[in-house]
Parts: C-alpha cells; sequence; structure tokens
C-alpha cells in the first residue's frame, strides 16, 4: 500500500466515525501528543474527537538515510476519543480492516505499554498492539496531561505509518516505500519513500549529530523560556504552548548530541514541562470561565451523540 | 447442612497487563476467603480474571449473645423495670426470655439475652457484597476511563456471575452481571452475540468453544510441549527460560507456539546478544544444537490457534530480522573503536551522586581487585587490567540497547581485541551472581572483580549513609552483599572479607560522608546477616547456625568446617546439657573477671579435678571435630560439677580458681560454638 493511501483510508475512516480531520501543527515536535489538538483537545470536560497526521522528529534516531528501519522523522498518524468509547478497541480494529488488514489470518494482540511525557507532564496507560510481532500502534487511555487529571479520559490511538506500510508490504527498507504516483501527460511514476526524504534524512541527521551550533541552541532554550513565561503571564496559553514546543525540540537537539549530562538532564525536562503545566492549567481556567457564560453546552453534546460509539 | 451451588464469577476486561493477572487472581481470592469461609479456584487470560467455587445455599445461622443492663435496673421487687423491657424489646425477645447471668469481667450479674441470626441466602449476600470486593482489589496502576472516576486495572467490559444456574445481580460502574461472556476476538467475527453460560459447569467448556484456554495452567503447559515438539523437528532443544514461559502463557489467550526462521548469518553475533534480542524485542526463544550453538530458528506464542496463510511466521520473522540488524549493526559500529577508548566518556556517566561517576568508581575498583588478588596471588596485571576495563562496556551501543548484557558485551568485545583469556574472561562474568539463582563467576579473576566491584558498592554506599533498612534497599545492596558471601564461601577464601572490608571503605576515601568506624560497624554486622543467610542456605539447623557465627565469621572457612562439625551433633542429646552448663557458666562469669591461670593445687571437689584433667585435653586439640566429640564427653563432669560445687565459694583462692577453671573451659568452647546459644 501507498503512503498516502493509507493516511486518506485512515482519515475517511476516523472522519465517518466522527472525527475532526485536523492537520499537522507547524513546529517541530517528537510526538503527535504535542499537537494542541491533543494537547489541550484532552483537557477540560467537552468531548473532542479529532484524528490528524504529524510528523514527528526525533534528532536522536537519525541515521543519515542510512539504516533501512530508523529515521530522524517520522509520520503519526493520531486519534483522539474524549470521552474513551466503550467499545474503543473494536473500533481500532475495525480501522485496521479499513485498511485492508485482514484479520482473519493475522495475530493480532493488546501487550502491556504505559506512556509517559515528561516535558509535557502527561502519562498514561495501554498498550502496544502487536501484529504478528511487530509493533504497529500505540494505545493509551490519557490519565493526565499538563500535570492536570484527565477527565473525561481520552483514548489516544497512534498508528506508525510507515511501518504499517513496510509491513503490509514486506519491505526491508523504509526508503523503498510507495510514497503514491504521480500522473502527467508523459505517464505516470511511483514517487518512493526515499525520493521523497532519503536527502533530508542525511542533512538532518548530519545537522543534529555535527553541526547544530550547541552554544546557539542553549541560548535558544533560555530565550523560549523567557519568551514563554511572558506569554503565560498574559495569559495566552497557545502562545506560551508554542514556546513550550520549542524548547523541548531545542532540548532534542542537546541531547542527541550528548549535550545534556545525565544529572543535568531532569532539570532541563522539569523547565519544559513547568511551562506546559502552566498552559494546561491556564487553558482549563479559560475553558471553565467560557462554559459558565455559554448556555448550551450540554444542548451541543446531545448532538454530538452517534460519533464513535 | 444446606444444600451447595456452584459460585461462579468473571471479569471480562480490555488486556489486562501480564505481570498483574496472578497477584489480582489470588488477591481477590483471598478476599472471597476472608467474605465467604471458602477459596475459590482462580483461572485467568488477558481479558478474563475468573473464580469458581461451590458455596452452601444459605448461610449458617448465627448466635449472638447480648449483655445488657446490671439485674438490680432490670427488676424492681419481682417486677421488670422500663429499663429491662426497653432490653427486651430491643432484641426482639418477650420479658420473659431475659436471663440473669455475671459475665466474664462484670461485677454483677447483668441482664442477657440469646439472639439468632437466620443465615441469609448466599446469592443475597455475594449481590451485597462483590462490589466492593472488586472494587476493593489493590490495583498497583489504577486507571480510570470514559467520564467515569471508577478505577481499576483495565476497562471491565462485562461481568458474568452465577450461582448455580442463576445470575447474581449486581453492577460494577455501570456494567451489570449476567449471564453472558465474550470468547475470542476471531471467534466473534462470526458470532456478533455474546456467549451464554448456563451454569458454571459449562464455563470452561464454552469458552474453549469459543476460543479461549481461560485456565493458565493448561495454557503453560501446551505452550511447553509444543516448544520442546518444534525443537526438536529441527534437531534442537529449547533454550529454557521459565519466566519467558510465564510470560508467553499470560499473553494470549489460547496456547499456540510458532517457529520461524532467520538468517544464519546472523549466528556471528554472540549468542547472549540472540537470546537477549529474541526474548526483550520478540518474546521469543532460542533453539540450541546437540553442541550447544543456536540453530537459525526461533519460537515464540500466537494468539490463535492456527497460521492459516503463514503471515503470522513470516510477520515475526520479518520483525526479527529487523530487530537482528539492528542488533549486527551495535556490535559491528561498537568493535569499531578498542573497548578502552571509552573509559574517558565513563567520566560523564553518574554512578551514585555522592560517590561520583563510574570512572571514579572504576579508579577504586582497579585498587581494590589488586589488594584482593594480592591476598590469593593472582596475577597483578591482569587484575588491574580487567577492573580498568570492566565498566567501559556501558558506553556501548549494544548495552545501551540491551542492559542487561553489561559484562557480557565488554567480554565479548575485548575477546575479539584479542585480550588475554583471564581479562576478558573476568569483565564478561564480573556482574555474576546478579541475584540467588544465578550462577558465580568462574574464573578466579572474576570471582575477584565481582567481589571486588560489589564491595565498592556496598561500602561506598555505607560510607555516604545509604544503608538499607526494613524492606527499603533501593541499590540492592543486599543482593550484592549476599554474592559476596556467596562467592567466598563457595570457593573457600575464608579471610578475604575481613580484610578486604577496611580497604574498601578507605578507598571512598573523601566522599565518604560517615566515620570510617561507623561505617565499618554498620558494614560488619550488614556481612554478618548476609553470612547468616549463606548458612540457612547451606541448610545448617538453627542451632548449629546460631552458636557457630556467634563466635565471629573473620574465617569463613573456618566457620563452614565448624558448621560441618556441629552438624554431625545435632541431634546429640549430651549437646543440651552442655548448652545448658554453657548458659550457666555465661551467668556465673557474667560480672567477674577471671585470670587464665589459676592454680590446680587449690582445686578440692573430685568433680572440679575431673573438670581441669578435661581441660587440658580440650586445649591441645585443634581439629574441630574431635574437640566436639571431647566436649561432648565433658556434658556428664560438667553437670555432675555444677551439682557438687559452690563455684563462688567463701575461700577467695578456691573461687579463683573455680572461675578460673569455668573461663578456660569457655575460651576452649568458643573456638567451635557458643553452646549458650545452642537449641
Amino acid at each position: 500500500m501507498q503512503i498516502q493511501d493509507l493516511i486518506l483510508k485512515l482519515q475517511r475512516f476516523w472522519a465517518d466515525k466522527g472525527c475532526l480531520i485536523g492537520q499537522p501543527y507547524d513546529l517541530e515536535k517528537g510526538a503527535g501528543t504535542m499537537n494542541p489538538l491533543t494537547f489541550f483537545g484532552a483537557l477540560g470536560s467537552k468531548p473532542w474527537n479529532v484524528a490528524y497526521v504529524e510528523p514527528s522528529r526525533r534528532p536522536a534516531d537519525g541515521r543519515y538515510g542510512e539504516n533501512p528501519f530508523r529515521v530522524y522523522k517520522h509520520l503519526q498518524f493520531q486519534v483522539i476519543l474524549k470521552p474513551s468509547p466503550a467499545k474503543v478497541q473494536e473500533l481500532y480494529i475495525e480501522s485496521l480492516e479499513a485498511l485492508g488488514i485482514d484479520l482473519s489470518i493475522h495475530d493480532l494482540r493488546f501487550e502491556e505499554d504505559n506512556w509517559e511525557s515528561p516535558t509535557l507532564g502527561a502519562w498514561g496507560v495501554g498498550w502496544q498492539v502487536v501484529l504478528d510481532g511487530m509493533e504497529i500502534s500505540q494505545f493509551t487511555y490519557f490519565q493526565q496531561v499538563g500535570g492536570l487529571d484527565c477527565r473525561p479520559v481520552s483514548a489516544e490511538l497512534t498508528y506508525g505509518i510507515e511501518r504499517i506500510c513496510m509491513f503490509l508490504g514486506g519491505l526491508d527498507n523504509i526508503f523503498d516505500l510507495p510514497y503514491g504516483t504521480v500522473k502527467t501527460d508523459a505517464g505516470e511514476h511511483t514517487i518512493t519513500y526515499g525520493q521523497m526524504r532519503q536527502r533530508e534524512e542525511f542533512e538532518l541527521s548530519a545537522y543534529s549529530f555535527e553541526h547544530a551550533d550547541l552554544d546557539l541552541h542553549r541560548t535558544l532554550f533560555e530565550a523560549y523560556e523567557k519568551e514563554g513565561k511572558k506569554l503565560l503571564a498574559l495569559g495566552h496559553f497557545r502562545g506560551a504552548y508554542e514556546q513550550a514546543l520549542k524548547m523541548s525540540h531545542t532540548f532534542n537537539v542537546l541531547d542527541a548530541r550528548g549535550a545534556v549530562s545525565t544529572t543535568e538532564r531532569p532539570g532541563i525536562i522539569k523547565r519544559v514541562r513547568d511551562l506546559a503545566c502552566g498552559c494546561a492549567k491556564a487553558y482549563v481556567e479559560h475553558e471553565e470561565k467560557a462554559s459558565t457564560d455559554s448556555t448550551d453546552f450540554t444542548d451541543s453534546k446531545a448532538k454530538q451523540g452517534g460519533g464513535a460509539k | 447442612m444446606s444444600e451447595t451451588r456452584t459460585f461462579l464469577l468473571e471479569l471480562h476486561c480490555e488486556e489486562v497487563p501480564a505481570r498483574f493477572l496472578k497477584p489480582l487472581s489470588e488477591e481477590f481470592a483471598a478476599a472471597i476467603v476472608a467474605a465467604f469461609g471458602v477459596e475459590p479456584e482462580g483461572a485467568y487470560s488477558p481479558r478474563k480474571l475468573s473464580w469458581s467455587c461451590p458455596m452452601p445455599e444459605m448461610q449458617a445461622d448465627q448466635t449472638d449473645t447480648q449483655i445488657g443492663p446490671p439485674q438490680r435496673m432490670c427488676v424492681e421487687d419481682g417486677k421488670p423495670t422500663i429499663q429491662g423491657l426497653k432490653f427486651a424489646e430491643k432484641w426482639g425477645v418477650p420479658f420473659s426470655e431475659v436471663r440473669f447471668e455475671q459475665s466474664a469481667g462484670k461485677k454483677e450479674p447483668c441482664a442477657v439475652v440469646t439472639v439468632t441470626k437466620q443465615g441469609r441466602p448466599t446469592k443475597e449476600l455475594l449481590a451485597e457484597a462483590l462490589p466492593g470486593l472488586i472494587a476493593g482489589l489493590h490495583v498497583p496502576k489504577a486507571m480510570r476511563w470514559g467520564s467515569s472516576d471508577f478505577e481499576f486495572v483495565r476497562p471491565i467490559r462485562s461481568i458474568l456471575c452465577l450461582f448455580g444456574e442463576e445470575v447474581v445481580d449486581f453492577t460494577v460502574d455501570g456494567v451489570k452481571s449476567g449471564n453472558t461472556t465474550w470468547g475470542h476476538r476471531l471467534f466473534h467475527r462470526q458470532h456478533s452475540e455474546p456467549i451464554v453460560v448456563k451454569q458454571p459447569e459449562d464455563y470452561e467448556a464454552a469458552l474453549a468453544k469459543a476460543g479461549i484456554v481461560v485456565s493458565f495452567v493448561e495454557r503453560k503447559a501446551s505452550l511447553a510441549k509444543q516448544l520442546d515438539q518444534l525443537a526438536s523437528e529441527v534437531k534442537g532443544r529449547v533454550v529454557a527460560d521459565e519466566h519467558l514461559l510465564d510470560t508467553l502463557a499470560e499473553i494470549v489467550e489460547v496456547p499456540k507456539i510458532i517457529r520461524g526462521d532467520f538468517p544464519a548469518d546472523f549466528l556471528e553475533l554472540p549468542a547472549e546478544v540472540l537470546i537477549t534480542s529474541l526474548k526483550e524485542h520478540q518474546k521469543a526463544f532460542c533453539i540450541e544444537g546437540p553442541d550447544g550453538k543456536l540453530l537459525p530458528h526461533f519460537l515464540t506464542a500466537a494468539n490463535r490457534a492456527d497460521d492459516p496463510k503463514g503471515f503470522v511466521k513470516s510477520g515475526n520473522e520479518w520483525v526479527l530480522k529487523a530487530r537482528l540488524y539492528d542488533a549486527r549493526f551495535f556490535f559491528a559500529e561498537d568493535r569499531k573503536h578498542k573497548l578502552e577508548t571509552r573509559l574517558d566518556a565513563l567520566k560523564q556517566l553518574t554512578f551514585q551522586r555522592e560517590l561520583g561517576s563510574y570512572f571514579d568508581k572504576t579508579e577504586r575498583v582497579m585498587a581494590l581487585t589488586v589488594r584482593i588478588a594480592d591476598l590469593g596471588g593472582l596475577d597483578l596485571s591482569h587484575a588491574q587490567e580487567a577492573a580498568r576495563l570492566a565498566k567501559c562496556d556501558l558506553r556501548t551501543l549494544m548495552v545501551g540497547e540491551f542492559p542487561e548484557l553489561q559484562g557480557v558485551m565488554g567480554g565479548e568485545y575485548l575477546k575479539h581485541e584479542g585480550a588475554p583469556e583471564p581479562v576478558w574472561k573476568a569483565v564478561k562474568e564480573h556482574y555474576q551472581p546478579a541475584g540467588a539463582d544465578d550462577a558465580l563467576p568462574e574464573t578466579d579473576l572474576g570471582a575477584i572483580l565481582s567481589i571486588a566491584d560489589k564491595l565498592d558498592t556496598v561500602a561506598g554506599c555505607f560510607s555516604v549513609g545509604l544503608i538499607p533498612s526494613g524492606s527499603k534497599d533501593p541499590l540492592a545492596l543486599r543482593r550484592a552483599g549476599q554474592g559476596i558471601v556467596r562467592i567466598l564461601w563457595e570457593r573457600g577464601w575464608g579471610k578475604h572479607l575481613e580484610a578486604s572490608l577496611g580497604i574498601a571503605v578507605d578507598g571512598i576515601g573523601t566522599r565518604a560522608a560517615k566515620p570510617k568506624d561507623e561505617t565499618l560497624n554498620a558494614l560488619t554486622s550488614f556481612f554478618q546477616d548476609r553470612i547468616a543467610y549463606q548458612l540457612e542456605q547451606a541448610g545448617y539447623a538453627g542451632s548449629v547456625r546460631r552458636a557457630a557465627l556467634a563466635c565471629g565469621w573473620s574465617d569463613l572457612r573456618d566457620l563452614k568446617a565448624r558448621c560441618e562439625a556441629l552438624s554431625g551433633f545435632a541431634e546429640d542429646l549430651r549437646f543440651a546439657s552442655l548448652a545448658a552448663s554453657a548458659k550457666r557458666i555465661g551467668n556465673i562469669l557474667k560480672d567477674e573477671s577471671p585470670s587464665d591461670a589459676f592454680d590446680q593445687s587449690a582445686l578440692q571437689d573430685p568433680s572440679e579435678k575431673t573438670l581441669a584433667a578435661h581441660l587440658a585435653k580440650l586445649e591441645a586439640t585443634s581439629d574441630h571435630k574431635t574437640l566436639l566429640a571431647e566436649l561432648a564427653e565433658l556434658a556428664a563432669p560438667l553437670a555432675a560439677f555444677f551439682d557438687a560445687v559452690m563455684v563462688k565459694a567463701d575461700d577467695p583462692k578456691l573461687r579463683a580458681a573455680r572461675l578460673s577453671l569455668l573461663h578456660r573451659l569457655r575460651q576452649a568452647f568458643l573456638r567451635v560454638a557458643d553452646f549458650s546459644l545452642w537449641q
């Protein structure tokens, strides 16, 4: 299956189940969870279903485009269902079938895997979903986000897009994956993931392992924190949250270079978390105020019924 | 005796983490015992926890005695008072049934009634009790889901609860109990309705029909059998791993082993790497051939009864290849630079905040290893080299990926570099024993390096006040200490421990937060406990252990010899008498300071003269066994002595001689054992 087919099918499936189809957030981040659609969406009491693709960067995983399995940047498909529906596992399984995975001939298991993001002050419990021995998804019931209890609890489903595609195609190299087909007057040809991304992998790996200016990144980290605190003081939690995301990525760049000592590490993570938690708190306060002002919240909840059940 | 019916409860959940299944099953069974007095049999699979047992139809009647006000307040002039009548009314009996008795603890006769509470139907009680018992289960990592505040290990999706053929009605977090449950997911691709269980006796068969073997024991046995068979089909045997087998039986609902293959060129990797990689990443077993070498096959479990198109096999093979590709990449990358080039990078790796980096630790362990090796007359240059390189593999990619391969990889890399055999072997095995069941280092140098490394950890932590107490031992110092004692004990290295403690503490130097004496005292008592445990593990009787250990452990080999000798007399009744006399001697000498020398001629009684003769023989004997035989002979004369004489005689000369005699006898005992602690 082509990567774009997989994405389109997942989007269609979850839209039909009553999810908004969101877009990637235009800042560097390590995982789809960091997108505000999830971070803020999982907070507060309002029902919220959303699905979107998120390109996720992990500088330490960069392999210069030479490792057939590991890359600096990969694609996650992220689904948030709040509150988690009673048949959430069945829904997930249905989505696999929508991708053409015939479970009557495959082995599917849910194995314990609890998720935690110290930089976001978030954690949850759940599973890695294992298909014929391969982890294809992460399934999490959020318990806390931004240091606040999630009530109601969201279910988060994360699909590893490249992995699932490789697995379905039986391919041994991520860069051989077909991304999609380009049709022109002269004919059509398939573009591979390698054509799309291999050079990018090389350059970004080289950047994070060799060329990134560490002093600059340390300075940036401080500057983003200062900026974030300033915005939070104004009550601008969305702007402040962007600064927290930038801090997180800057930290990852430094970490990939081994520039963060073990003793230094918890302190740095805490600074990002403090800002993220501040944003979460400000968001919830803002929402509570807004919902006491508006009158027909229960009404909108009733209308939403039927989705993702 | 009323009729019995079978009780059955099943909680059908989303996949419960494997590690919690058994504890939850056992805890709930215990809760049922506490509430109903019968122990249910538990069964579990990833999505199911169930319990079943016969229970009486009705709970037994309960008779209670109720005590009321004193008689004088209940009866006046032969007539009941208002208070008396109220008491009878309270318990629903006519006043004529009120008796007056003086119960224990009361100063005067009081009103007493016997009230019979009729036993209630068990089904009713179950319905009342179960929601609380379920909610009350202790869940180590509890979660919430949906919009509810209810917490459990994973979401409960349905509840089956029967008492005989009847449903026990209750609700937990909005889930109502019933007589239905769900089978394997594959089964429900064809069947949209839940399966009905008419009576508890049908439960296992109904689930089996729906694709689930609910008994853990049954699944495990089946997996074990399949493993053996599939391994023998390729002329090999499974590399056993009981823990992995348990895990597999806990993560599948139906037991099925799949055998897959991997490219033979991965066999170039060290066996430990393959075994660890297969186990950690793929929950798979390795297969070894008759020559003990690994074969290019693996075995793992699937959560379905078959593999109709071979996808389960090929899928697992695909993932495994990716994993081994990674392992081979690490193995090749790591060997691009000699192991010792990582030494400097150990400076950035904290061992413990107060005790510095692994580089600091390496320097201490080097010094300590050389000192201990010197005691055993080993090659000191090898000792120093092994200690210097021991921790370098912590900075390799492979150990970064598989922390449990620490030591093993260092050894492997050194072997590839052509390091001397004693050096690479010592590095490879210096983490052994990692636990009570783990093997000990095989080589002398490996044993010494292991002792030095662990002793530095223990002495270091004690020096900065990190001393295990009660159940708190986050740094696993007791395990490290036990490992040291086991190695010394098995190797018969008697005097190494006492000699090394001071050296190890000195090695901590200025990093120590506590005075040396205090640390040494704490270490001495810590190791005494470890040695006591070692004696217990070696199977010596309690009296032998106590009596022998009380005379010190500065020489472990001698301690072992004394325990062996004492064990030969464990059943000897004369030793009981000897023990009584030894206690008496201890009491007599408590506040005395007798001199070693005494005037034999001052002794008068024949019984004490006999003792003096025995003493001479005892003091001339060096062998423990002979000494004990002579001590056994001494039991009767000693008892006779205590019968015949007053030790603390008025004559100061006689008294001094008797005290000295006893003192010298005791000194002779104490060479083997403190008999006052016998029995």
